[in-house]
């Protein structure tokens, strides 16, 4: 088990960026491709996003199980909308009519161009997403998180409360395993799967109540510390500097200029509605 | 000094304590979610993740602030560590934020039951954080707007997933959390 975050991209290019642009990168790129139901740009926005990824270096080998759940978790929810939206289509154009395949069996679900074209759509959206929210996870020096948020606008004691969390989480995790360790001398057989979701949930406390309950009862001393130190009395000053550089304002501009892109053509072009690919139209 | 104040801070006051308790209920949150999950027999879509009680109880314990950073920090950060991403479901967040919100308000709505014993105490946390995990996940139906999902599909495959596992989570673990932290809190004197 790995709490850690892990800085897998560490000396990339995009590593070296200003963390407040891989960060702003996210929310203009999700807040872009969100308005965008046409599959040749998504694939295109997924073209760009796979490219911002690779920038950021990640060895395929150490996160090859996160994108596997990934990949499995946004099939079963396309496929899942697929099933419950029972035929209906988002973002058809007005008038369209659908090219029916067939009907799923027992279910009776109308399978269409248009839905199989709104599913991969939806599918290509997700992977682009996750692709662009990968370096954020792996890319970000985990010390610089409330610095980054605090420079960001979010006032400074919950900047703080954020680069707090990030150092309590390796010592939880150590709490965490000794707890476990010190239920297993005990007898606790941690690997059995039998009984039932509340039998199971049950044999959990002893891990969970004692792990949990120690680290509130250890949070005086970093509050004494805290008030010791007169937090919360002035501004507070953050050891790391954040500056962009000409290279982060290039980067941050081109995803501002994607946003308002995909902002303005949603309301003057059909990039917000589905395309259907011709060879999916039944002759 | 913590101790020197003798009126009680206000449930919105952000101080120290707050502080801290914010970030161990997102720390613990997102260490411990992805860690526990026990499926239900019978269905591929419903987990119950024993962690996500921490929201509710945090937010019963420490006020409606820890708990709304509680669940929306520990969501990203629980989402963070498994590589999803900070943002990819950030109405997720929030949607976990406002049961931390929701339930950090029982005390003061509850107040008559509140004060009358641990197991009163116990049972109105978990009856309260029932109330907040069923409202607070109405937010997943952002959703529809931000993934164009269907209504039902939101409904069949996220919400009430989501619900179930939760509730299950709460009713169970909020009241032994209670029961574990009221005495430590009395012999801290908090």
């Amino acid at each position: 088990m790995n709490f850690a975050p892990r800085y897998l991209g560490r000396g990339s290019w995009l590593a070296r960026r200003d963390p407040r642009v891989l960060v702003l990168a996210v929310v203009f790129f999700v807040f872009a491709a969100i308005q965008v139901w046409d599959i040749r740009l998504v694939a295109l926005l997924l073209v760009l996003a796979l490219a911002y990824y690779r920038s950021a270096r990640i060895p395929f080998r150490e996160v090859r199980r996160q994108w596997f759940i990934a990949i499995l978790f946004v099939s079963l929810l396309v496929f899942g909308n697929g099933i419950f939206a029972s035929g209906r289509v988002q973002r058809l154009p007005d008038g369209a009519v659908q090219h029916i395949y067939g009907y799923l069996p027992l279910l009776g679900t109308p399978i269409s161009a248009e839905s199989v074209t709104f599913a991969l759509t939806q599918f290509l959206r997700f992977m682009a997403m996750i692709a662009i929210g990968f370096p954020l996870a792996f890319a970000i020096d985990p010390a610089a998180f409330g610095v980054t948020f605090a420079r960001l606008g979010v006032p400074y004691r919950f900047a703080y409360a954020i680069d707090l969390t990030w150092r309590f989480i390796p010592s939880f995790a150590a709490d965490f395993r000794t707890t476990m360790d010190a239920q297993r001398v005990r007898g606790m057989d941690l690997g059995e799967r039998v009984g039932g979701p509340l039998a199971r949930l049950r044999r959990q406390v002893p891990i969970l109540v004692p792990t949990i309950v120690n680290a509130i009862a250890g949070a005086e001393d970093t509050i004494d510390a805290m008030d010791l130190r007169a937090f919360g009395t002035g501004r507070r000053t953050w050891i790391r500097e954040l500056r962009l550089d000409p290279t982060d304002r290039v980067v941050l501009l081109a995803f501002v200029a994607l946003f308002v892109v995909a902002t303005v053509a949603g309301f003057t072009t059909s990039s917000s509605f589905l395309w259907i690919p011709p060879f999916l139209i039944p002759s | 000094m913590t101790a020197m104040s003798m009126q009680r801070p206000s449930i919105w006051a952000v101080d120290s304590r707050v502080i801290v308790y914010s970030a161990i209920g997102a720390a613990l949150y997102g260490v411990l979610v992805g860690i526990f999950k026990i499926p239900v027999p019978g269905s591929t879509a419903v987990d119950v993740r024993p962690a996500f009680a921490l929201v509710p109880f945090f937010g019963i314990a420490f006020g409606p602030i820890v708990g709304l950073f509680t669940g929306l920090v520990g969501n990203m950060i629980g989402d963070q560590i498994s590589g999803w991403g900070l943002l990819t479901s950030w109405n997720w967040s929030i949607a976990n934020g406002i049961v931390g919100l929701l339930a950090g308000l029982a005390p003061m709505m509850l107040a008559s039951m509140w004060s009358k014993g641990l197991m009163n105490k116990a049972i109105a946390g978990a009856a309260a954080g029932a109330v907040a995990v069923v409202v607070g996940f109405l937010f997943v139906f952002t959703d529809m707007i931000k993934d164009q999902m269907d209504f039902s599909a939101v409904l069949s495959e996220e919400y009430v997933p989501v619900i179930i596992g939760d509730l299950i989570a709460t009713i169970i673990l909020v009241p032994v959390l209670i029961y574990a932290w009221e005495p430590v809190k009395d012999r801290l004197g908090r």
